[in-house]
């Protein structure tokens, strides 16, 4: 083998079944398997006959496969037994997990007949309670990817599982007879306490060492964890506790493990609930501050924003700890004016608070900040209440960097005869001073196991198709260490194998019986458990996705070492151009850069995809001569034109779109890795600019000195949204928790201060809220009608004459509550029946875009290229309009706000007027329905639609033809044709099958108010409502007065019953607004404002 | 005043025969181009030629958008309309001069649309076959068209009959069927005197047809008259109704600045007023190129067209300012600012086109010199019809920027955009000149009808008038 080294490894896809029938394997298997027509494939004529018969049953290969347990291939037949657990037609879900950087995602796979269709989040998960990420969402499409490795490779010939296992068998062997043995393994992080104890039984037995390393490494978190406390500790967060949150460059939101988690219950408490229901009150609320360089999701929602350069991060945390008194802390150097104002006010606010905060420091900070954000949440007494420190999750906690720059030492050195590297792409990903690519080619032997054939699997002489995640058994832990059981919910579509198959076979002495990957699992947790009844503890664990009392031990550490702080420096501060290296929000270092959900998903803020950019000020970009705003050829939304830069780092050139972000700090630019790939697939490769061909080591996240240049060629970004302004109109109704507070205090007889302070709080909230959406909004038509004002027009709150079941409550408002009724001349008609309706609470939308793929996934929508974005057709049903206020050249004036929309589900729909054939109609629940075989596409619907939610098919964007990509599509929704109009349904296929449900159980379920069925308030979740990770949005029936729950107010543990359903009680709160309520559209999806809770202490320049 | 033939105690008002007719001599000059007696003139080849070219380029655009679908044209979301839209009302519009001068100056008894009635009824039929297939490529299954029209089915499903695209769908069939019929019934005495003059036996055979048994009996010609009549009276609301139909289009739409009142005046003016500019456009080249039918359409006729064009262009105009004035006046932020988008943002440059097209430019017909000069009227009425371009095109402009500042989009045509376009035009020329070379390009009954008595005409009445 080792002489193969010098050849040129060619691990092309093969193209045809032609090419794969070339190799001897193939040749040898024919001649045992089908002897009568080995002539037939030796005369080329007619086998090209054979092939095409041979290449339709490889194509079936996959529909065989379908199955909900990995089984033996048979023969496509209908079922004569039904096989247990599976109704035809009715979806199964399963428990599972989804790993990024090794951190598990707890998920709820939808698996139609075997087939898994769609993911949702496990609500028993710690680190889901039932929502994801924009990862976990596209895993199905990843399962599917018909570029996803579909062979094993030995120097780019097709060969099998079993000759690459024996052959490593024996080269192992051999290996240990000689001495000494190299034998390396190249992993990322790796949580699964399974697959460590097995690469632990092969290193030990053949003297393997293993390293672990991610492009997103943790690096700097351990670092500061045992700079500040001798010894390895990971931060975790409880953001329901906390009164007030401080980010340092941290995207605790969105990015990190974790983050699905912490945006919920940081949402929870930026929820205002007037009525006694699931929020807080508005004095309750929490309050955030994000210092940060580029504008992230967390920055663009906290209530207060510093931009600051990423290296200049430490000597604010510096001086932050100075004026809390934190003791050691190290100098710091003088801060900008503006900055100095913020530092005293977040450290007013901070201190008033002591032990309800949380301090907390990005991923991509060096160790010395995590260390001092560690020493002011001690002395803030915020460890043990809201930040707890566990033990690492990871199997082997380990600095990675410097493993892999050993690594890559020993490597250049020719001393490693075997390398296995697993599921990473280090010959795309590791820092570039490394040469990695280089250094590979010096081992002896290279085995690649991953899903694609990409970069580093094209230089490696084995390269083993992995099984995807959704094709194996395995276990992987959450950000807090609890373990979940990864159950597989199809057999291996290409006969792939997972890392923990390969050490757990490797491992196995010759001749020893090899066990099966769910035989390794269940082997150690049975030993963990401990239980009395293994079988119905691993039942359970399987089935809920949580393996219980796994969770990391948390360990009571207050004292915070201050050793090294003596010894520290002063704080850099940076002069120049700063570099600043970040994951992709939605490709992250490259591994979904074939993944077209997540290439054309726009970035939260800059709202571009497909692309990555030199992301910087605008001011910076004026600086450059860079047009930073469109020209009026290339419009506003799709297709934009912008010049190139040419980055200069450490010596090496990179040509980079450029791409002002209003909100960027000067002087900064933030680029996001994982685009540049050359061997990713049809879809990612050749998209963007690789980051890491400027990447290195010392530079790992952020560093100084980068020199820019314009260069004089332009190019189209896609961007779906370049308008910042709301123009003077209010699609975000804004207002703030203190006005809120101050409406409802209560006066004493005589306070006449306090009584023109709730008058002027009540005017402001009015004004905001303007114009009023609702009949019962008596209070604003009044405030906006000129005239004389008749108490008349106010509808009384029980407007009709029907008889109760039911008592009336003051506590609890009715169906009929006017705040529910649009306000409208006409008598208002079904308020009887279901009433579907959603409300989206934008104080908690973060601008994720995890509803947008959730809704693509759910729903069919097809992907259609950067080219179709680019002339503004992009397909998704709910958007995520992101709007900014403040000058644009003043960073620190920006202020941000998102606003997910769907279809509004008008009642009174323009759309439904204008269409000559009647392809939409209304519903009588309230649906604004879409006949997909009606339409005719003349578009006049999505003319007339105010909300511009109506989407095309321009062109034939659906794909008919791969066969992969139809088994993972969602046999209720149509996927629609050409010419056709389609837009959101509120997930009318997951409503009629709740409704079929309920139907069938008439006998038993509690009747509604019309007579029907109760569907209880949360049996139909939407698609983007079920993946929210704030939980923004609730959907439900309006005419719910019947469901009973019991809440719990985060901010105060207290619990309340609630009755009505959630939609209900979400659109009786005064931040309740309609879009373009006065077009009297009567939409049915409705707002709650975004209510910030800005510090009256703090400098503030923008809105 | 310069005509050379006329006295000049003649010029208070110029004839609408010139030179020497008689019976005859109208036959054989309108008759012969059609009856090979006369060739037709070497111009002819040149514009058939060009049509020709241009007809092939809207097939083969038309056959790749029905394999393609319509998004080789240059739409997206905001701006779901595009071209084909703006071509349509452009076309439609223009098809709006020819009914007008046959059927209301008929009932009006204005005499000299007789020479200018046959051509500008024939372009109004070509116009809205053009027009009419535009709606119809811009579909997005274009398979399914029919499903526009109210028939019979057993799945009991109807047209949406409040959408405004099933009121132009009958609304412009009916206008097409109508000046069809009316314009048949026009050429029938014509058909029979081609039959009877013709040398060949095709001809012979196909105007014999055509003329469905015309024997030029008192009985016929009476009831000729009739239902001329009678579909001229049923011709002119139809005049009205298809562009305000057509106008109800954008009127029915809550997009700022097409939900107005004004729509549907202001389109029909709109319509004349671009239909009058193609008829000038198409009189001069006919005047120039076929010397005889120089003496039927005469200045006069010019003069008078482009009198209607000058007069309904202002009635565009301020149409236009009653636009700025419903802006300021609703109090509506969306109106206002979309008003403002519209003069001064991404896309100003084509609002001051239009103004400029359809204000400052017709402003020289006050000239009595220029509604003289071939020259200037040519050019004044080519500027028209692209000012009226440019009014549908900022209509439909308006949806890249209305009520959600984050859906402000932009519209930019493709080739393929502008192949449909300018092929449209090419098969409007090719119809046109095939009609030319097969039916009288003037009406030889009426022109008949025109001559004085002494010349065996009707002193310019009709039959009809003169029949107990």
């Amino acid at each position: 083998m080792a002489d193969n080294t010098t050849t040129a490894v060619n691990l092309e896809l093969w193209r045809s079944p032609e090419e794969w029938a070339d190799t001897p394997e193939f040749r040898q298997m024919l001649t045992q398997e089908f002897p009568d027509d080995v002539e037939v494939w030796t005369d080329p004529v007619s086998r090209r006959h054979f092939l095409s018969i041979m290449g339709a049953s490889l194509a079936l290969a996959g529909v065989n496969g379908c199955s909900p347990r990995p089984m033996s291939p048979q023969k496509i037949l209908p079922y004569t037994t039904q096989p247990q657990g599976m109704v035809l037609g009715v979806p199964n879900q399963f428990s599972s997990a989804i790993t990024l950087n090794g951190v598990a995602a707890g998920v709820r796979v939808t698996s139609h007949e075997g087939r898994p269709t769609k993911i949702e989040g496990n609500p028993l998960h710690p680190g889901s309670l039932g929502s994801t990420d924009v990862f976990s969402q596209a895993a199905i499409l990843e399962l599917y990817d018909p570029d996803r490795s579909q062979a094993l490779l030995h120097v780019g010939a097709p060969s099998s599982w079993d000759i690459a296992t024996s052959t490593f068998k024996g080269d192992l062997e051999k290996l240990k007879a000689g001495k000494p043995a190299n034998i390396r393994i190249l992993s990322g992080t790796v949580t699964s306490p399974t697959l460590a104890e097995q690469i632990g039984k092969f290193s030990t037995r053949y003297g393997a060492k293993w390293i672990q390393y991610e492009p997103i490494s943790r690096d700097d978190v351990s670092a500061g964890a045992r700079l500040a406390f001798g010894t390895d500790l990971t931060p975790i967060y409880d953001f329901t506790k906390a009164d007030i949150v401080v980010a340092l460059d941290s995207d605790f939101q969105t990015a990190g493990p974790g983050a699905v988690r912490y945006s919920r219950d940081f949402a929870s408490r930026r929820k205002i609930r007037e009525a006694k229901s699931d929020g807080v009150s508005a004095t309750e609320m929490s309050r955030l501050y994000s210092v940060e360089p580029m504008l992230t999701s967390t920055g663009a929602v906290a209530d207060h924003r510093l931009p600051l350069k990423a290296i200049d991060i430490e000597n604010f945390t510096r001086a932050l700890a100075k004026k809390l008194d934190v003791a050691g802390t190290p100098a710091a150097s003088a801060l900008s004016e503006y900055a100095t104002k913020w530092l005293d006010g977040l450290a007013k606010d901070l201190e008033s608070r002591k032990g309800k905060s949380i301090v907390v420091a990005g991923d991509h900070q060096p160790a010395a900040v995590h260390a001092l954000v560690h020493a002011i949440n001690a002395h803030l007494g915020n460890l043990g209440q809201t930040v707890s420190l566990i033990e690492p999750i990871e199997a082997k906690p380990s600095e990675q960097l410097k493993d892999l720059a050993g690594l890559v030492n020993e490597m250049g050195e020719g001393k490693v005869d075997l390398l296995f590297i697993i599921e990473s792409n280090p010959v795309f990903d590791a820092p570039v001073e490394l040469k990695f690519a280089e250094a590979l080619d010096k081992v002896g032997q290279r085995v690649h196991l991953g899903l694609y054939q990409d970069e580093t699997a094209a230089r490696c002489h084995w390269h083993i198709n992995a099984a995807h995640t959704l094709e194996t058994w395995g276990d992987a832990r959450a950000y807090d260490g609890t373990v979940t059981i990864q159950q597989p919910g199809i057999a291996p579509l290409y006969d792939g194998h997972s890392a923990l198959e390969l050490f757990t076979n490797l491992s196995a002495a010759p001749g020893q019986d090899v066990q099966s990957a769910l035989g390794v699992l269940k082997e150690y947790w049975a030993a963990k458990a401990g239980a009395s009844d293994f079988e119905l503890f691993w039942f359970e664990a399987v089935e809920k996705g949580v393996v219980p009392n796994t969770a990391a031990k948390k360990v009571d550490r207050n004292a915070v070492a201050g050793e090294w702080a003596k010894s520290a420096g002063p704080a850099v501060t940076s002069t120049g151009t700063e570099i600043c290296f970040r994951a992709d929000p939605t490709i992250y270092d490259g591994r979904f850069a074939n993944l077209g959900w997540l290439q054309e998903l726009p970035k939260p803020v800059s709202k571009i995809c497909w692309e990555n950019a030199a992301l910087m000020s605008p001011k910076m970009a004026e600086r450059l001569g860079i047009h930073a705003w469109p020209r009026w050829t290339a419009g506003e939304r799709g297709r934009m034109e912008i010049e190139y830069v040419e980055l200069t780092f450490k010596g090496r050139k990179l040509k980079v779109a450029a791409w002002p972000v209003p909100g960027h700090v000067d002087d900064s630019i933030t680029l996001y890795t994982g685009y540049g790939r050359t061997k990713s697939g049809r879809v990612g490769n050749g998209t963007g600019y690789n980051a890491y061909e400027l990447r290195t080591s010392d530079a790992f996240y952020s560093a100084g000195g980068l020199e820019i240049k314009k260069l004089d060629e332009t190019l189209n970004v896609a961007c779906t949204q370049a308008h910042h302004s709301m123009e003077g109109r209010k699609p975000v109704r804004i207002t703030n928790a203190r006005t809120m507070a101050e409406m409802k205090i209560k006066v004493a007889e005589g306070d006449e201060k306090a009584k023109e302070t709730r008058k002027k709080a009540k005017a402001a909230f009015l004004k905001a809220m303007e114009p009023p959406v609702a009949a019962g909004e008596y209070e604003l038509i009044k405030a906006n009608v000129p005239g004389p004002h008749n108490n008349a027009i106010q509808p009384k709150k029980d407007d009709h004459d029907h008889k109760h079941d039911h008592d009336h409550d003051e506590e609890h408002h009715h169906a009929h509550d006017p705040r529910v009724v649009p306000l409208t001349m006409y008598p208002a008609m079904n308020n009887e029946g279901r009433r579907w309706a959603m409300a989206i609470d934008l104080s908690a939308c973060t601008g994720c875009n995890v509803c947008m793929i959730a809704c693509q996934a759910e729903n069919n929508i097809p992907v259609i290229g950067k080219f179709e974005v680019t002339r503004g057709r992009e397909m998704h049903w709910i958007r995520v309009d992101r709007y900014q206020s403040g000058a644009p050249d003043d960073a620190e004036a920006i202020a941000t706000y998102f606003q997910p929309v769907p279809c509004q589900q008008c009642e009174k729909a323009p759309c439904e007027i204008v269409c000559p054939v009647g392809a939409t109609v209304h519903s009588t629940d309230g649906l604004n329905d879409m006949v997909y075989n009606r339409c005719v596409g003349t578009r006049y619907c999505s003319n007339n639609c105010p909300y511009k939610v109506r989407r095309f098919n321009f062109l034939t964007y659906s794909d008919y033809i791969t066969q992969s990509l139809k088994l993972g599509r969602n046999p209720e929704v149509t996927v629609r044709t050409r010419g056709v109009m389609e837009k959101c349904t509120y997930c009318v296929q997951r409503i009629r099958s709740a409704e079929i449900v309920a139907e069938r159980e008439w006998s038993t379920r509690k009747k509604d108010p019309s007579g029907r069925p109760l569907i209880a308030d949360g049996e139909i979740i939407t698609a983007c409502q079920a993946a929210c990770p704030s939980q923004a949005i609730v959907f439900g029936d309006l005419s719910d007065t019947v469901t009973e729950r019991t809440v719990i107010n985060p901010a105060t543990g207290a619990e309340h019953k609630v009755i009505g359903s959630e939609v209900n009680r979400w659109k009786t709160e005064p931040t309740n607004y309609a879009l373009l309520a006065e077009l009297n559209t009567m939409p049915r999806t409705t707002y709650l404002a975004t209510v910030r809770n800005p510090n009256p202490d703090m400098p503030s320049k923008g809105a | 005043m310069t005509g050379t033939h006329a006295p000049a105690s003649l010029t208070i008002e110029d004839p609408l025969l010139e030179g020497q007719q008689s019976l005859t001599e109208v036959g054989s000059s309108i008759g012969g181009y059609v009856l090979d007696q006369k060739k037709q003139p070497p111009q002819w080849w040149f514009f058939f030629a060009i049509g020709f070219v241009l007809m092939t380029v809207l097939l083969y655009s038309i056959a790749y958008l029905f394999y393609m679908g319509v998004g080789i044209w240059g739409l997206n979301v905001p701006v779901a309309w595009g071209f084909a839209i703006i071509n349509f009302v452009w076309w439609i519009g223009i098809g709006h001069a020819g009914t007008l001068i046959s059927a209301i100056l008929l009932l009006l008894h204005q005499k000299w649309r007789t020479s200018i009635n046959r051509f500008s009824e024939t372009m109004t039929i070509f116009a809205v076959m053009c027009a009419g297939m535009f709606p119809l490529i811009h579909m997005g299954r274009p398979w399914f068209f029919y499903w526009l029209y109210p028939f019979p089915n057993n799945m009991g499903v109807w047209p949406q009959f409040r959408s405004p695209l099933v009121w132009d769908v009958f609304a412009v069939t009916t206008y097409f069927t109508v000046s069809l019929v009316f314009w048949y019934i026009g050429l029938l005495p014509d058909f029979a005197f081609l039959r009877d003059r013709a040398k060949l036996k095709l001809q012979k055979i196909i105007y014999g047809v055509l003329s469905l048994g015309w024997r030029g009996s008192a009985i016929h010609w009476r009831r000729h008259e009739k239902v001329y009549l009678m579909l001229a009276g049923l011709g002119t609301p139809l005049v009205f109704s298809v562009h305000t139909v057509v106008s109800f289009d954008f009127a029915v739409a809550i997009v700022p600045l097409w939900h107005a009142t004004i729509f549907p005046p202001f389109f029909v003016a709109g319509a004349i007023f671009s239909g009058f500019a193609m008829v000038i456009v198409l009189a001069i080249p006919l005047r120039k190129y076929y010397p005889s039918v120089a003496n039927y359409i005469t200045r006069k006729h010019l003069d008078y067209s482009a009198q209607v064009m000058f007069g309904t262009g202002m009635l565009v105009c301020f149409g236009y300012l009653c636009e700025i004035w419903f802006a300021w006046y609703s109090h509506s932020l969306y109106e206002r600012q979309t008003t403002w988008q519209r003069m001064f943002g991404p896309y100003g440059w084509s609002y001051w086109i239009l103004i400029f097209c359809n204000f400052v430019v017709p402003q020289l017909l006050w000239s009595r010199k220029i509604r003289h000069s071939d020259l200037w009227l040519m050019l004044i009425s080519l500027v028209v019809l692209v000012g009226m371009w440019f009014e549908r095109y900022v209509i439909v402009i308006t949806l890249t920027r209305e009520y959600i500042p984050a859906m402000w989009g932009n519209y930019a045509p493709t080739i393929w955009d502008w192949a449909t376009m300018i092929g449209s035009l090419g098969l409007f020329t090719v119809l046109f000149c095939l009609f030319l070379r097969f039916l009288p390009m003037i009406s030889m009954t009426e022109m008949r009808e025109l001559l004085p008595k002494h010349e065996g005409g009707a002193d310019g009445h009709s039959i009809l008038e003169n029949a107990p």
